[in-house]
């Protein structure tokens, strides 16, 4: 087979792949950001409480924290 | 004397030349199309949806910890289940666990390559695995006898063309996912080095990759030299999303705590959030005055913070849903190169081109 054809054939399979690709891609079921956008801020609101570095935790639950050491004067 | 195939030749290419130019128009079609169903669903932006939200104070993160040892520049690092150990790799060859409460070495391995890029921690904690200009990922037990030579028990798991620029286990110690400069992410079962599943869709280096909390299913995020970011299917091996909008390398990715959406550091100098289920880009947090890349972003535990480590030597802190800086930590002498959340989400490691890891809180 003359290598002419040999690589277009090649891109032919290569553009079929993308063409199959985007079909999946667009296929996709998408929901609206006003949506999607208020459930990420929920889980931030939810969460608010457990996150150590948002609500800084004291130096004696933080094993990375020092504590703060006794001065002898 | 002309060969009676080469008439018949000749109409087999006219045939493909054909065939090609009508792909290559429904492609263009369907890229539209795709452009115009993720615009329709861009009703509102990130940070409208978050007004109501309140504000954050002031941050005081300091250096709590530094870890020295490594020769040289610090490439790679991870944290153990434990909350307290760390893995770190570096161009000087040298793979190290560490005691971050202590800063104590607990292990140390010498690679038979320079350059580790790439290194995780087994969520047992028994092992760890890394890999770089070798091509592979390997996987070192780890021995409880300090005095055991750690290289003598090494486990060849994954083998690409190129370098090895990330890898993470799996929910277990059984399967390992990387990937790599050869284009490809591949996952592997750790016992038998066997290929499972392997990835192709970038066009370029891959670079970073990150595996979706366990609760959201078997997909894993990818960031290449190509500027994409693609979603994939662990299972069947397919792309299922891909996002665009970077002007130049993907260093890291990493996902939002609930899983629907995830961040993205570039070389452009930006970090990005995408939404999974808008398929798009949802918010940019760059400013004008930022203009080196990011090399590694993670999230604190409630999604609210997005860490990013840059290669001017700082570590911006964004707000995630109001997309401001709320924070810039100064500390490191060169390039932040590899950055991450500890599994309570008390502290943040970071590694650096100036050869030390440090731990903030």
């Amino acid at each position: 087979m003359s290598g002419k054809v040999c690589s277009s054939s090649n891109s032919v399979i290569q553009a079929q792949k993308l063409v199959d690709q985007l079909r999946l891609e667009a296929s996709m079921e998408r929901i609206k950001i006003s949506l999607t956008a208020a459930d990420l801020v929920q889980y931030c609101q939810d969460h608010r409480r457990s996150d150590p570095l948002l609500t800084g935790i004291s130096a004696s639950s933080n094993p990375f924290k020092d504590k703060k050491t006794c001065v002898v004067l | 004397m002309r060969s009676p195939l080469i008439p018949e030749m000749a109409t087999q290419e006219v045939q493909l030349n054909e065939t090609l130019a009508h792909l290559k128009t429904e492609s263009e079609t369907l890229k539209t199309k795709l452009e115009e169903e993720r615009a329709k669903l861009h009703d509102v932006e990130l940070h409208q949806v978050a007004e109501k939200v309140e504000g954050l104070g002031q941050f005081v993160m300091k250096t709590r910890r530094t870890l020295k040892g490594h020769g040289n520049k610090v490439l790679c690092m991870d944290w153990c289940k434990d909350k307290r150990r760390i893995v770190s790799s570096s161009q000087d060859g040298k793979v190290i666990v560490w005691d971050a409460f202590t800063t104590n070495k607990e292990h140390a391995v010498t690679m038979p390559c320079t350059w580790v890029m790439a290194c995780a921690y087994a969520p047992s904690g028994c092992a760890v695995a890394c890999g770089g200009l070798d091509n592979k990922c390997s996987v070192y037990p780890l021995s409880l006898d300090k005095n055991e030579n750690l290289a003598a028990k090494k486990k060849s798991v994954a083998m690409h063309t190129n370098y090895l620029s990330a890898c993470s286990f799996t929910n277990s110690d059984m399967q390992i996912l990387t990937s790599s400069g050869d284009g490809t992410c591949a996952l592997w079962d750790v016992e038998s080095g066997q290929l499972l599943q392997s990835f192709h869709g970038h066009a370029a280096d891959v670079l970073c990759l990150d595996l979706a909390p366990s609760e959201t299913g078997n997909t894993f995020v990818s960031g290449g030299c190509d500027k994409k970011a693609n979603v994939w299917d662990m299972r069947s091996g397919q792309c299922i999303q891909s996002f665009e909008t970077h002007e130049s390398d993907i260093n890291s990715v990493r996902y939002y705590p609930s899983g629907d959406a995830f961040a993205s550091g570039s070389d452009d100098a930006t970090c990005r959030l995408y939404d999974l289920r808008a398929d798009r880009e949802v918010a940019i947090y760059s400013k004008e005055s930022i203009i080196f890349g990011v090399s590694s972003v993670d999230f604190s535990l409630s999604g609210r913070l997005l860490f990013g480590g840059y290669n001017d030597y700082t570590i911006n802190v964004w707000d995630v849903l109001k997309g401001t800086r709320v924070s810039i930590l100064f500390g490191h002498e060169n390039r932040v190169s590899t950055l991450r959340v500890s599994p309570d989400g008390t502290a943040f490691c970071t590694g650096s081109w100036d050869h030390t890891l440090r731990i903030w809180a």
